[in-house]
């Protein structure tokens, strides 16, 4: 008897362990979106561009429309996929590149930081010029999603998971 | 009987551990549910207090929104971009300072420059930099850099180093008018007066300030164009600037002497740059520079020509930098011509998540007949220091220097430095 209630116990947690790794694995590997202005007349955008939108390096867009970067607070899964897949910094060396970046007077700003993937979609679809990164899952209407390295998000490849 | 209720009393625990646990993720995904709710009300708020301070119906019928699932209020409602832009309006201010102590073995001691006293070893808070920017439109904006210098009599002088109005029009022209740090070197362009953003604790001697005893006419007041050239992968940058100067220079080897002052005509100062995309961080360029001067306000004019190299490798982990100088200049009454040669090279990795050690040569040998540079001569030798970064805000500098000097004794260095944000 004491060695079912053993082998029970032990069953009962390997698959609540399970079940966590599963439920982590699938929320690290959703797939974040770059949205833009429905208005914005770009349709795909190569993972080089990107990197100089969100590193500050182009700043307008082919329309002459500045470009209006908006980024997730730290430790939200969208502020990850940037640092870790775009940018390849920490988020300290994020910090110190856009203080001397914005110091240098090579940009008037720093990307605005907000708090949620609501705050993001309202900031890009009021803003002509507005790119963001934004779980696939939060993607809602009145914002246009780009394919990355020609990419559809959800897809097999897409680079930004 | 004991088993039984052994067992029977496992099996409570284990009931009420899950109904506890249930609840408790039950009460975590209300929270979450309350939180979302309170960041989409703060962002109505924020749309609404924008949409309050600048009604645009002709902007905004113009741009009607797709429905909003999340926030159904703002259906068919849009924000300038000025408001949007402005979700933080008006000035924004950041700080630099730092705090040094400085040692050395100057026979006989040099002057006293950046707060530090004409002697062996002193204190200084050096400069404290007050960076203010300002967006007007979302093309247009102000850059202000006001700096409190402390002079070698430990007071405090004003200084308007830049101020600048922006306009950029796209990546290909970018409009600045006012005060600004010259083109002349790559170093004057990208760091400026807060010690906290350069990796060593001091400037190499060419690039200083010119009112710490730099060489370079290192502020202007005019106009500077800069913007891409379309060149592909290629990543070329041009920079044209036009304005005037009025450089003041201590003589850095006799603490009594008085300033130099150069007296200097219009200045054109034309740039070129390229950052490959081939190689992230890589900056190859250069830069000349042309103004008139009459040092002192002496018999002799001189025409002073500034060539500049530069090759950077810059990534958040690793640094090289390494650029070179000729200052040419050729006194008009007599047509002849002073060559200054000079260069810096600094080497830099970051080990870890806050220690960065580097390592820094740098040579200037100025003609001793120089109206302009007789008190600089030859100078060169190493530098090697460390920066701890305690966090993002502070930083620690420990750095010696040895300078070789021709026909003066040598000049041994330690600086420690504070150096620090706000």
């Amino acid at each position: 008897m004491r060695r079912n209630w053993k082998s029970i116990i032990v069953f009962v947690a390997l698959l609540s362990l399970g079940a966590g790794c599963v439920i982590s694995a699938q929320s690290k590997e959703e797939d974040v979106a770059v949205i833009v202005n429905p208005q914005n007349s770009l349709e795909s955008i190569s993972s080089a561009e990107l990197r100089k939108i969100f590193a500050g390096e182009k700043l307008s867009w082919n329309s002459n429309t500045p470009i209006f970067m908006v980024v997730r607070a730290p430790q939200a899964h969208e502020r990850d996929i940037l640092l870790s897949r775009v940018l390849k910094m920490t988020e300290s060396e994020y910090k110190q590149y856009w203080v001397k970046k914005v110091y240098s007077g090579d940009v008037p700003r720093e990307p605005l930081a907000l708090l949620s993937n609501g705050m993001q979609l309202e900031a890009v679809r009021a803003e002509k010029g507005g790119i963001a990164l934004i779980s696939l899952a939060d993607v809602r209407q009145g914002v246009k999603v780009l394919k990355v390295d020609g990419k559809q998000p959800g897809t097999a490849g897409y680079p930004l998971k | 009987m004991r088993r039984i209720f052994t067992v029977w009393t496992l099996l409570s625990v284990l009931v009420c551990a899950s109904q506890a646990q249930s609840t408790g993720s039950s009460d975590s995904e209300t929270i979450k549910e309350l939180m979302q709710e309170i960041k989409e009300l703060k962002t109505r708020v924020a749309v609404l207090e924008a949409r309050q301070g600048q009604p645009a119906p002709e902007q905004a019928a113009a741009k009607p929104a797709e429905p909003v699932q999340e926030t159904p209020s703002a259906e068919g409602q849009t924000l300038s971009p000025e408001r949007i832009s402005g979700i933080f309006p008006g000035i924004r201010m950041a700080g630099f300072g730092a705090l040094s102590y400085k040692a050395n073995d100057a026979r006989p001691p040099e002057a006293g420059l950046l707060g530090f006293r004409s002697g062996n070893n002193d204190f200084a808070i050096g400069d404290v930099d007050l960076f203010l920017t300002s967006h007007l439109t979302s093309k247009a904006s102000v850059l202000s850099e006001v700096v409190f210098s402390e002079n070698s009599e430990k007071e405090f002088e004003l200084d308007v180093e830049r101020l600048l109005l922006k306009y950029d029009f796209n990546d290909y022209l970018k409009l600045s008018f006012g005060r600004y740090h010259t083109a002349t070197s790559y170093y004057n362009s990208v760091f400026h007066h807060g010690q906290w953003l350069q990796t060593a604790a001091d400037r190499p001697l060419v690039v200083e300030f010119s009112d710490h005893g730099g060489l370079l006419p290192s502020q202007g007041v005019g106009v500077s164009i800069t913007g891409k050239i379309p060149s592909g992968s290629l990543g070329l940058n041009y920079i044209f600037e036009y304005g005037s100067s009025d450089i003041h220079r201590p003589n850095i080897l006799d603490p009594n002497a008085d300033e130099i002052v150069e007296n200097n005509g219009h200045a054109t100062t034309i740039g070129l740059f390229a950052r490959p995309d081939w190689l992230q961080g890589l900056e190859v360029g250069g830069s000349f520079y042309h103004d008139r001067i009459n040092p002192d306000g002496g018999p002799f004019h001189l025409g002073q020509s500034i060539g500049s190299a530069h090759v950077v490798y810059l990534t958040p982990r690793f640094e090289f930098l390494n650029e070179g100088f000729i200052i040419q200049h050729i006194i008009e009454e007599t047509g002849q011509k002073l060559n200054t040669p000079a260069f810096y090279s600094l080497i830099s990795e970051k080990l870890g998540a806050k220690w960065r050690p580097y390592f820094r040569y740098q040579y200037v040998n100025a003609p001793l007949q120089s109206p302009v540079f007789s008190d600089v001569q030859l100078r060169h030798g190493p530098s090697i220091g460390v920066r701890y970064d305690y966090n993002d805000y502070i930083a620690f500098k420990t750095q010696y220097d040895r300078t070789f000097r021709r026909q003066l004794p040598d000049i041994n260095n330690l600086l420690l430095q504070l150096a620090f944000r706000f």
